[in-house]
């Protein structure tokens, strides 16, 4: 195993990846995000303000969410075969290229890739957001105006309150623990793919791991008080050291609610998504190491 | 063996094994068997075989794509299973296929850089493998749209990129026009003259003739004959004597001669000689 | 295949390191409220296969808006039963949503119960009944809500709202409305408990009523209409001596401006 490790040319592949998913036109799904933001955001009108708001943030997110973690198992699970049938990656790696560092390349493009969609629907989401919250704060002013209420001290408190259902840091936050989530799906898979036969049997092992992964708060529940016999639980013990924990991300429902993402529990999540990184990473050099090409 | 001495051979493999495992319930699958070769620095080495005898196999071990299963490959001296022991191997795969949303500028830029190159000098090296293979037209067109031969030309100017000490060819000419084809001979036969060692395989034997200075032929993943070129094609016992415009009494009176004061000799055949369809296709299509 | 061997016993090394990280993480995260409690299998039997997964998969708050919505749709359509149902699969997918368990309760307490009050194909008996149980369950609903948001000043108000209009329990909506002040600490809804008292039929909550409105009309910032109208009358039910009296000219002062809302 060579230790050689070469940012110019991981930045290189990374770099390859990217315009290589661009190329699959991926970034349609933004396009498609955007109608979906603006329809949820205007679309309900009957509705009181505040539920209208987070209408908007639900969809928004829920698409963001969805995004993110489809574009992980799916543009993920395509790389490795396809350079693979392309022959391209004999090229690349008759090359003085180490392993490692090809791997490193696909995952951080696929990184790289999640990334700079998150940012760009963050911003359209944001923008429809903070729209959407100046017209509820219009009305709500006129309103008053109306009954002949408009204190200064009401029009100050109404901001507050739907500055707090508008748009905040703390989403931003959110966006990113979707993020995190992504990235610890993207590791999966590649992982996946290193020992997968094809590119479906990928898809839906990833997918697979990455629902029961969301089911692993339960499971570990179970497992650790539940009273179940031997046999389930050590199934289900055996679930919860395979599978990842996909809920400790989903912060972000809460998030919609107003729950602030603290410094502390921001670092919990970057630190157990960085564990995964690391050691899928590992387990995918190990098995890509000596993979017959 | 070799190794030792001061100047290794541009490649090594020894006692070459390599089994593939298949999977649940079926036999495995010996592509390689004992296999033993070497290709000294500077000459064109030829692999020849039918399909599915092991070259590509062979190959790909030497390349490090492949880990044998017994026995070892080696680059100039450093074992196959190191990542260095390419930093001086330029590699040309059977139909080789880049990132399509690349040009062939950019595809080079893109193998230029996995070999540590940036800057100017990359660039300027690329375009002078493009021009060498005849690609500084398609530079700027994407690779989606090259064909079959000018694919595999870029798949040359990208082996050659880095300026490799040793090219390995798998089935350079396979699915290539003749033009084209002739067009990667020459090629082949410039690396020779600047002292690139080569070692391509084929199953165009013809061409193979062409090219090489030493040939390998493979059989059921065995090493079956090997050896010079000359040596291996010559007809010891036969002479070839071409005349022009020689009149039928000229001919009959040879005859004669040979059956007369021969000694044993005689004719074999008698005729005009034909020129390869190649040649032909080759004249054709030039005028 | 030794490297395989490898692979696994990372994956198991990880899987096994990482355990009780995420155990830390998610009771903090609960803790702090920036996760959800788990979410009950049995709500599985009331949301369809997708509804379930995705909720499961991190998007519990967009199934909670769709199921919402579903019960908009059913109170259109007037099927009570299905609104009730609807919303309350929404509160359990979201507790912490205080306006879900505020909207639920006003659709039984309210709409729902006006709607059996004023159905003139029933009899007046059964009209009565529904209107009586749809409001008992708008309490419900509330109650359960501040099971999970006990300082939430809106749910309490809503709740005193309910007590105060609808099933007329006065002493109850003075406790719900104190409630209210203790999280929000304006006087306002002090005074809105002590009405409710004077309201009640028993007289040991008329001195709490009178209390609380004498000690707020210390304030002269506090002497509403209300107010002193209501201290008058608490004054004659409680055979006040005149010395103690409030005076008579103070009776329709005006009111403060910083008061909002309606004058009470």
């Amino acid at each position: 195993m060579s230790a050689s490790f070469s940012l110019p040319r991981i930045r290189t592949l990374a770099m390859a990846t990217v315009t290589q998913l661009l190329r699959m036109k991926i970034m349609a799904f933004l396009l498609v995000f955007c109608v979906i933001v603006v329809a949820a955001g205007f679309a309900f009108p009957v509705m009181n303000p505040e539920q209208q708001l987070k209408l908007l943030k639900d969809v928004s997110l829920g698409a963001l969410q969805l995004f993110s973690i489809v574009i992980a198992v799916c543009a993920t699970a395509l790389l490795l075969p396809r350079d693979l049938e392309d022959r391209t990656l004999y090229t690349i790696l008759a090359k003085p290229v180490p392993r490692h560092e090809y791997l490193l390349g696909k995952l951080l493009g696929v990184l790289i890739l999640i990334g700079a969609g998150l940012v760009l629907m963050d911003i359209a989401f944001s923008g429809v957001l903070w729209l959407r919250q100046s017209l509820v704060l219009a009305q709500s002013v006129a309103a008053l105006q109306q009954e002949g209420t408009a204190t200064p001290e009401a029009v100050a408190q109404l901001k507050e309150f739907v500055g707090r259902q508008g748009l905040t840091w703390n989403l931003h936050l959110g966006v990113v623990a979707i993020f995190f989530k992504a990235a610890v799906v993207t590791a999966l898979t590649l992982m996946i793919s290193c020992f997968a036969s094809s590119t479906l049997f990928t898809i839906i092992i990833a997918f697979l791991v990455t629902i029961l992964g969301h089911g692993q708060g339960l499971i570990r529940d179970y497992f650790l008080t539940g009273h179940a016999g031997v046999v389930k639980k050590l199934l289900s013990a055996l679930l919860a050291v395979v599978t990842p924990d996909m809920g400790v991300f989903d912060v972000v429902d809460n998030v919609i609610n107003g729950e602030t993402v603290t410094p502390g529990a921001f670092g919990f999540m970057a630190a157990i998504a960085c564990t995964y990184l690391a050691g899928y990473a590992v387990v995918s050099h190990l098995l890509f190491v000596e993979k017959e090409l | 063996m070799s190794a030792e001495s001061p100047q290794p051979p541009a490649v090594t493999v020894e006692n070459l094994t390599k089994v593939f495992k298949a999977g649940l319930g079926k036999a495995a699958f010996t592509a390689v068997r004992d296999l033993s070769l070497t290709v000294n620095d500077g000459e064109v080495y030829g692999l020849i075989g039918p399909n599915g005898c092991g070259k590509s196999t062979t190959m790909k071990a030497i390349l490090g794509l492949v880990t044998p299963t017994s026995g070892r490959t080696a680059v100039f001296g450093r074992p196959s299973t190191r990542v260095e022991s390419r930093s001086e191997v330029g590699f040309l795969p059977e139909n080789p296929y880049f990132y399509k949303h690349l040009n062939g500028l950019e595809t080079l830029l893109f193998y230029g850089r996995l070999c540590s190159m940036s800057g100017k000098e990359l660039k300027d090296r690329a375009r002078e493998m493009l021009a060498l293979t005849g690609l500084e037209d398609a530079a700027d067109r994407r690779v989606a749209g090259y064909s079959k031969g000018m694919l595999q030309r870029l798949g040359l100017a990208q082996a050659l990129l880095h300026r490799p000490r040793l090219v390995v060819l798998d089935e350079p000419t396979a699915g290539v026009d003749p033009a084209g084809s002739r067009k990667i001979r020459d090629l082949i036969l410039g690396f020779k003259e600047q002292g690139i060692t080569v070692l391509v395989t084929s199953h165009l034997l013809e061409q193979m003739q062409e090219v090489c200075d030493r040939v390998g032929i493979m059989a059921h993943g065995r090493m079956v004959r090997e050896g010079r070129l000359d040596e291996l094609i010559a007809v010891e016992n036969e002479t070839e004597l071409v005349l022009a415009d020689a009149s039928p009494e000229l001919l009959a009176e040879i005859r004669a001669l040979v059956e007369s004061r021969g000694h044993g000799a005689r004719v074999v055949r008698s005729g005009h000689p034909r020129t390869t369809l190649e040649k032909l296709f080759l004249e054709v299509a030039d005028q | 295949m030794k490297r395989s061997l490898q692979a696994l016993a990372v994956l198991l090394l990880l899987g096994i390191a990482k355990m009780p990280l995420e155990q830390a993480a998610t009771r903090e995260f609960r803790a702090t409220g920036l996760l959800s409690e788990p979410m009950d299998l049995g709500m599985r039997e009331n949301l369809s296969q997708m509804g379930f997964a995705a909720a499961l998969g991190g998007l519990r708050s967009l199934v909670a808006t769709i199921t919402y919505l579903q019960a908009y749709h059913e109170w259109e359509n007037v099927n009570w039963a299905k609104v009730d149902s609807l919303l309350q699969l929404t509160t359990s997918l979201q507790p912490g949503y205080a306006n879900y368990w505020d909207d639920a309760s006003w659709q039984m307490a309210y709409n729902a119960a006006s709607y059996y009050l004023y159905d003139e194909k029933l009899q007046p008996m059964v009209r009565g009944r529904l209107y009586e149980e749809h409001v008992r369950r708008g309490i419900a609903i509330l109650k359960e809500g501040l099971r999970y948001l006990p300082d939430e000043a809106r749910l309490w108000n809503s709740l005193a709202e309910i007590y105060e209009r609808r099933s007329h329990e006065p002493e109850l909506a003075a406790q719900a409305y104190l409630e209210v002040f203790r999280i929000s600490r304006n006087n306002r809804y002090r005074r809105f408990a002590a009405y409710q008292y004077a309201q009640s039929a028993r007289p040991e909550f008329w001195s709490k009523a009178y209390d609380i409105l004498h000690e707020a009309y210390q304030d002269p910032r506090q002497r509403t209409p209300s107010l002193i109208d209501t201290l008058k009358t608490l004054e004659d039910k409680l055979g006040i001596p005149t010395m103690k009296r409030i005076p008579d000219a103070r009776r329709s002062m005006e009111v403060a401006p910083t008061e909002l809302g309606p004058i009470r």
